[in-house]
């Protein structure tokens, strides 16, 4: 540790700059500190303080010079790492259908950010996992985060809303950071916590600390420590939240909630994202834009026209059990790290820290939830597609169609999982995989392999997807997804159960199935059309007969020359429908999962052996956007195939 | 063309049913017997919305917001003169730096409401066009002019006010917020470059071909102590009459209603019709126009009194020099005011302002009680004040036309009215007022 | 709204139609605003009648797309709504007074004895409704452009989107999503402004709060818009009622969420 005058303060902007750095750090303005590029020492907020409430935030002159007398501001490191607006990918199409993908990956200069509290640096690390470490590396945030050295600060006077003591993140400046200061009245105690922080260090004039420099500091974190101007009792609370997702409050603070997303906003971990793809008027030229949104929003929560959360009731109640309880199985930590900011800039000041009291008392008992996921090591993925060209198009119905894709390289997927499929100007929309074929018959087939996509036209991306012709172009990024179990289902029946489209991630499966006897003995398909014409893969699910497979067939309507079954699915699963000792999988309809999965229950049916597809709004398929969140889960990566038993705290229930 | 039945008198109608390029829903009759004209209507059929009545009770700092919605074209003009009135009412006025900041956005207005008229409304007439789509098909450098001087007019409002149409920030006593010296430096390059496009309109507009037609005007226009008028003044200047002082405006110039317009028309108190706009502006100010545009006038020729209604194209373009040319001096010589606004504290008072919008003068008139609500307001906007003079100036076109082939004439009938500007969703929002106080 | 994405007209262009009822002129004027965009989109689109821009009318077949501006008025405005509505395939409402009523809609609390008077005291002259009410209250609307005016970056999503097949981004959220993302201080947090922002549909780009003022609510509610908590909240904080009542009665003073808290704070 060393000392650094107050005097010397200078020299620290001196030597980050002398190493090539922009500074970034607190300022005064708009009657707020923010963070901004500074240009010197004068440019922090030296000498001002901010007095917070719930809801209101103000600055006051302090009676010294301190140039970190205050706690955090309105914006968060986030803005620097995870731009609130940021393009992805450039995209082209042709007037022929040639379609091009370009990523864009900035090439950050390197930066200083200078005030970087405890909390914040926290809160960094915890956004770190969703972006660098949990299975997928997102390269644009990657590369800021390299380019960024940490000039972190020790608090000595917590706001009236922080509470970091309380989530372990502070107020002392923990590892990560590559120099911490702590300031008091006649300068900075300084500590370097990485080499290049170090070398920083020995570049400004300090002094060495003595012992009572050493012993003040900790003295001075002691006191902050236990002046916390909120507390949190984070014991058990993942469990708590989720054993009380029917507790009165929230409907009592969704009458307060103004469903605006400012707490996500200014929230430091937060980091769902949505995207836009404007473009010319010609739908030539676009630019997938990656841009911060909120689980307050409509969209957020909307699949297929409705809403998985329509109620305030049903946003809140996702924010908090995500922020403080979903948020341990999915990273390993809590994503609060006890800053204030969203009790602060909630413009009707609703505190977080009583609202998770409030739900404490008269609490129903805890629930346990998922172990946190291991997470294979991360590989990048700069989420652009690549191109796939069509080469056949196969009408299945009135509004279906499976597209056969020729892409370069070999087979990737499995069974089960999906591409992200690509449209310049238009989108991209999550599909299944549906088949694939060795393409013998095309000329290029020794270089290339071949897919089939199965795509229902329901939004505007899978309208303008089952519009393509053979020859057009289009992009593709994936595979993406947890596939079928195929091992565990071995030398048992195989129970099959699909509605509508949902045949077409099984199609693979079944294929597979039916081609080793052996393995798979018995296979049942039971399947559920509106009409008999909406019905897929008929003919070739006939003509695959073989012994020991059973197909039943069963439609909504149909007309007087349909001589199967009419009526829902689970009219086919009574009786000895399902044998002793199956497996199942499932695709189709949540409300027909739910019917089925009673009827396989009152059969004898472990959950533990029952595997259904959950449907979420895959936006980004990597787990960044947040989009598809599942409670503990991210559907794109823990899903979309879910054993029951993962997944039966939730299924069912309204809200998630 | 009818003849009747008796085969005496020839009668004749010219008229269009909905008037194109024109802000607003209107419409013309003229109708000419024997010689005679019978009948001469500006048609303004636009639905009232009442603007008068519901400012009652609302807050002063509303007010400014509110007027905007008059006029998509010209909501500036509109804030400017409530702003105004307000101020005169409460009795604070802005810095001297805030007060060029107003002339700043106010140029803006007039760059990007001229531009339109210009080159999308009105040069169509003279090209033989339908629009200035069609017209770009031929003229596209033209056109792309235009366009690129209307941008600029609308990014200085940008800049200042946030958006083009009804910007947020002109506020009693100033702005909500000033730009920054930087951000407004920003805009020097296209503000140099639009002043000599500007002048090359000046040059284009004077080789088009005007009908002959020429009208005695009483020229009305605001005089404020410096400068081409615009954003300020207290003295109306009525060419051979006496000047009528800011607050007498509204008993000078009383408005009535006549039954084929949801507009009020305004003459003078002896009945008089009477034009104001930029052929008014250049009458009485034509020595205060910026240099720039005193040279090109002087370049083609215009002389200050323009009597002929179908050249006002070149007068609007000469004020499009004039207009860039003082923002860019604006620009040059801004420097950060110390405070956006200057505070007004709410009293019991009346206030009358007037400014001058693209189409000319534009007169307010709030009451205001003691917590600053309104209690009474009155606006006369440019069209309701030249719909009059619009009429006679088709009374006297009539007997040119009578030679002409049906179609052309009436086309004359429509240029004519065009080339006033005619803001007729400007024009209509006034009438509840008077009527409430004739019927209750 | 892509699966009823306009077939090309005769021309082998959309063909678009661009009409006003009661209203400025705002919105309209906005296409005209888009300077570096109009001649395009004239080559894309074929702009079959828009009164303020060409004197050609060619109402011969349906419009492909109809962009209406302004609010319903009168009994004449209430059929030719009916009309357009006929004579399009889709039906765009643009700006505050055709989503929302507009600021004209403030007659709509008028007690109606008064508005007789006021209105029908030469009954010869003129002509208008007692209220002011959006297109939606008389005919079937496919897509709404929020605002007053409307923005004009969404009104070039809207026929961008239109053009490719693309649904349109035009997110339903809050002022404060946009707010936030500019990285504005909130001017109700940190200096007590009172700003319809947290319920009012995002789309200007945070403008006010981008110029030091609370936002006055011209785009209108959000879907998920919480009226009642931010009146609970501004009368908590010390803002009378008429206050309140006058800040929600603006330009979308008329839209449901806003018209009834706006009523709540009705006092007598």
């Amino acid at each position: 540790m060393r000392f650094l005058p107050r005097a010397a303060l200078a020299s620290l902007f001196d030597a980050l700059r002398a190493s090539g750095r922009r500074v970034v750090g607190p300022t005064r303005r708009d009657h707020a500190i923010v963070h901004d590029e500074l240009e010197s020492a004068e440019d922090l907020p030296i000498g001002w303080t901010d007095e917070q409430a719930p809801g209101r935030y103000r600055l006051r002159r302090r009676d010294d010079e301190r140039a970190f007398g205050f706690v955090v501001g309105p914006h968060s490191w986030k803005r620097e790492l995870f731009p609130p607006r940021e393009p992805l990918y450039h995209a082209t199409r042709r007037p022929d259908g040639k379609v091009g993908f370009s990523p864009i990956i900035p090439e950050p200069a390197p930066s200083a950010l200078l005030g970087v509290r405890a909390c914040d640096l926290a809160a960094t690390q915890v956004q770190g996992r969703t972006f660098e470490s949990a299975e997928f590396v997102e390269p644009r945030y990657a590369a800021r985060r390299a380019a960024s050295l940490v000039v972190a600060v020790n608090c000595t006077e917590p706001g009236a809303l922080c509470f970091c003591a309380s989530t372990g993140t502070g107020p002392r400046v923990g590892a990560g950071a590559d120099l911490v200061l702590t300031e008091r009245d006649d300068g900075f105690l300084v500590e370097a916590g990485s080499d290049e922080g170090a070398a920083i260090l020995d570049a400004l004039p300090t002094a060495p600390a003595s012992d009572a420099d050493v012993t003040w500091v900790d003295e001075a974190m002691a006191a902050a420590t236990s002046a916390m101007g909120r507390q949190l009792d984070v014991e058990g609370l993942p469990g708590l939240l989720f054993g009380n997702l029917d507790h009165p409050r929230w409907a009592e603070v969704a009458a307060r909630c103004l469903a605006c997303g400012n707490c996500t906003n200014v929230c430091p971990t937060c980091f769902c994202s949505t995207t836009e793809t404007p473009s010319d008027l010609d739908g030539q030229d676009a630019t997938q834009v990656r841009l911060w949104d909120s689980c307050f929003t409509v969209e957020h929560g909307a699949m297929h026209g409705a809403s998985v959360r329509p109620t305030t009731r049903d946003r809140y109640r996702q924010w908090l059990t995500h922020k403080l309880g979903a948020w341990v199985p999915q990273f390993g930590v809590s994503g609060c790290v006890g800053c204030g900011r969203c009790v602060a800039w909630c413009p009707v000041g609703i505190d977080l820290t009583e609202e998770v009291a409030a739900i404490r008392e008269g609490a129903a008992a805890p629930v346990a939830l998922p172990e946190p996921a291991s997470r294979q090591p991360g590989v990048p993925d700069d989420l652009t597609p690549r191109v796939a060209r069509v080469v056949d198009v196969v009408r299945e119905t009135s509004d279906v169609v499976t597209l056969r894709l020729r892409l370069d390289g070999r087979v990737a997927h499995r069974p089960g999982q999906f591409h992200q499929l690509a449209l310049p100007a238009i989108g991209e929309a999550p599909i299944s995989v549906s088949g694939r074929a060795d393409g013998r018959d095309l000329d290029d087939h020794l270089d290339h392999h071949f897919v089939d996509h199965t795509i229902r036209a329901v939004g505007g991306v899978t309208r303008a997807l089952c519009a393509l012709s053979p020859g057009d172009e289009l992009g593709l990024r994936g595979p993406y997804g947890r596939p079928w179990p195929l091992d565990a289902l071995r030398g048992r029946p195989v129970v099959v159960i699909a509605g509508g489209i949902g045949l077409a991630p099984l199609r693979e499966t079944l294929r597979e199935l039916l081609a080793s006897p052996a393995d798979y003995p018995d296979v049942r398909l039971f399947y559920g059309a509106r009409t008999p014409d909406d019905a897929l893969y008929l003919d070739e699910l006939r003509a695959g007969t073989r012994p020991g497979f059973t197909l039943r067939v069963t439609v909504d309507h149909a007309p007087p020359t349909w001589r199967g079954e009419i009526g829902v699915v689970t009219r086919l699963l009574r009786g000895d429908a399902v044998p002793e000792g199956a497996a199942c999988l499932m695709c189709g309809p949540e409300v027909m999962m739910r019917f089925s999965i009673e009827a396989l229950r009152a059969a004898g049916i472990p959950d533990e052996r029952i595997w259904i597809t959950m449907e979420r709004h895959m936006k980004c398929a990597a787990g960044f956007c947040g989009r598809c969140q599942y409670g503990p889960y991210f559907v794109c990566k823990d899903g979309p195939v879910f054993r029951l038993d993962e997944v039966a705290l939730l299924f069912g229930r309204d809200g998630f | 063309m009818t003849r009747d039945d008796a085969g005496e008198v020839e009668e004749r109608t010219f008229a269009v049913d909905l008037l194109t390029r024109v802000e607003g829903e209107g419409a013309f009759t003229l109708k000419v017997a024997g010689g005679e004209v019978v009948d001469a209507r500006l048609k303004i059929f636009e639905a009232p919305r009442f603007f008068e009545a519901f400012l009652r009770e609302r807050s002063m700092h509303e007010v400014i917001d509110v007027v905007a919605r008059i006029c998509g074209i010209c909501p500036i003009a509109y804030q400017m003169s409530a702003a105004r009135a307000l101020e005169r009412a409460l009795g604070v006025e802005p810095t001297a730096p805030l007060l060029a900041l107003r002339r700043l956005i106010y140029c803006g207005e007039w760059i990007e409401s001229h531009a339109l008229h210009v080159f999308m409304l009105h040069a169509p007439d003279f090209l033989g066009y339908p629009s200035a789509v069609e017209m770009a098909a031929d003229h596209r450098a033209l056109v792309e002019r235009g366009l690129r001087m209307k941008k600029t007019g609308n990014a200085l409002i940008e800049l200042l006010g946030g958006r083009a149409i009804h910007p947020v920030s002109p506020r009693i006593g100033g702005f909500s917020k000033a730009p920054s010296r930087r951000r407004l430096r920003e805009l020097r390059d296209d503000l140099a470059r639009s002043v000599d496009e500007a002048r090359e309109t000046v040059r284009w507009a004077a080789t088009l071909d005007a009908p002959s037609f020429d009208v005695d005007y009483t020229f009305v226009s605001l005089s404020g102590e410096r400068g081409y008028p615009l954003e300020s003044g207290e003295t109306i200047l009525v060419s051979g009459r006496a000047p009528v002082a800011l607050d007498d405006w509204g008993d000078a110039s009383p408005e009535m209603q006549v039954p084929h317009s949801t507009a009020l028309h305004a003459r003078l108190a002896d009945g008089t019709a009477f034009l104001c706009g930029p052929m008014a502006r250049l009458h009485h100010h034509a020595e205060r126009l910026h240099p720039a545009a005193a040279e090109v006038m002087a370049e083609v020729g215009l002389e200050r009194s323009v009597t002929n209604p179908y050249r006002s194209i070149v007068v609007r373009a000469v004020e499009l020099v004039h207009a860039f040319a003082e923002a860019l001096d604006l620009v040059e010589a801004y420097e950060e005011p110390e405070a956006p606004y200057v505070d007004a504290a709410p009293r019991a008072a009346v206030g009358c302002g007037a400014t001058e919008a693209p189409r000319g003068l534009l007169w307010h008139r709030y009451e205001l009680d003691a917590e600053g609500l309104v209690r009474d307001a009155r606006i006369v906007p440019p069209t309701s004040q030249n719909q009059a003079r619009i009429e006679e100036d088709l009374v006297a076109l009539a007997p040119t036309l009578l030679a002409l082939p049906h179609e052309e004439a009436t086309h004359r009938c429509e240029q004519l009215i065009r080339a006033y500007d005619p803001c007729i969703s400007c024009a209509t929002h006034f009438l509840d007022l008077r009527i409430e106080r004739e019927g209750v | 709204m892509a699966s009823d994405a306009p077939a090309p007209g005769a021309t082998g262009r959309p063909r678009l139609a661009v009409y006003k009822l009661a209203s400025c002129d705002g919105c309209q004027l906005t296409l005209l605003d888009c300077e570096d965009e109009l001649l395009h989109i004239a080559d894309r689109v074929h702009v079959a009648h828009f009164t303020e821009m060409t004197s050609l009318s060619d109402t011969s077949e349906p419009f492909d797309v109809t962009l209406v501006e302004g609010s319903v008025t009168t009994a004449e405005q209430r059929e030719h709504v009916r009309h357009i509505r006929a004579s399009t395939k889709l039906l765009v409402t643009i700006g505050a007074c055709a989503t929302a009523g507009g600021v004209q809609a403030l007659r709509n609390w008028r007690d109606a004895s008064e508005m007789l008077r006021v209105v029908y005291a030469r009954p010869e002259y003129i002509d208008a409704l007692a209220t002011s009410t959006p297109i939606s209250d008389h005919v079937k609307v496919d897509f709404e452009l929020r605002g007053c005016p409307i923005d004009k970056r969404q009104l070039l999503e809207l026929l961008t989107a239109l053009l490719t097949g693309r649904k349109p981004a035009i997110r339903d959220e809050s002022v404060c999503m946009e707010c936030k993302r500019a990285g504005n201080v909130c001017v109700m947090v940190a200096r007590d402004e009172p700003c319809l922002g947290p319920i009012t549909h995002a789309g200007c780009g945070a403008l006010c709060p981008s110029y030091d003022r609370g936002c006055y609510g011209c785009f209108g509610p959000h879907e998920a818009a919480n009226a009642r908590a931010l009146g609970t909240w501004l009368r908590e904080a010390g803002a009378p009622a008429a206050e309140v009542k006058r800040r929600l009665r603006l330009f979308t003073g008329w839209s449901p969420a806003f018209r009834e808290e706006s009523e709540r704070h009705d006092e007598g």
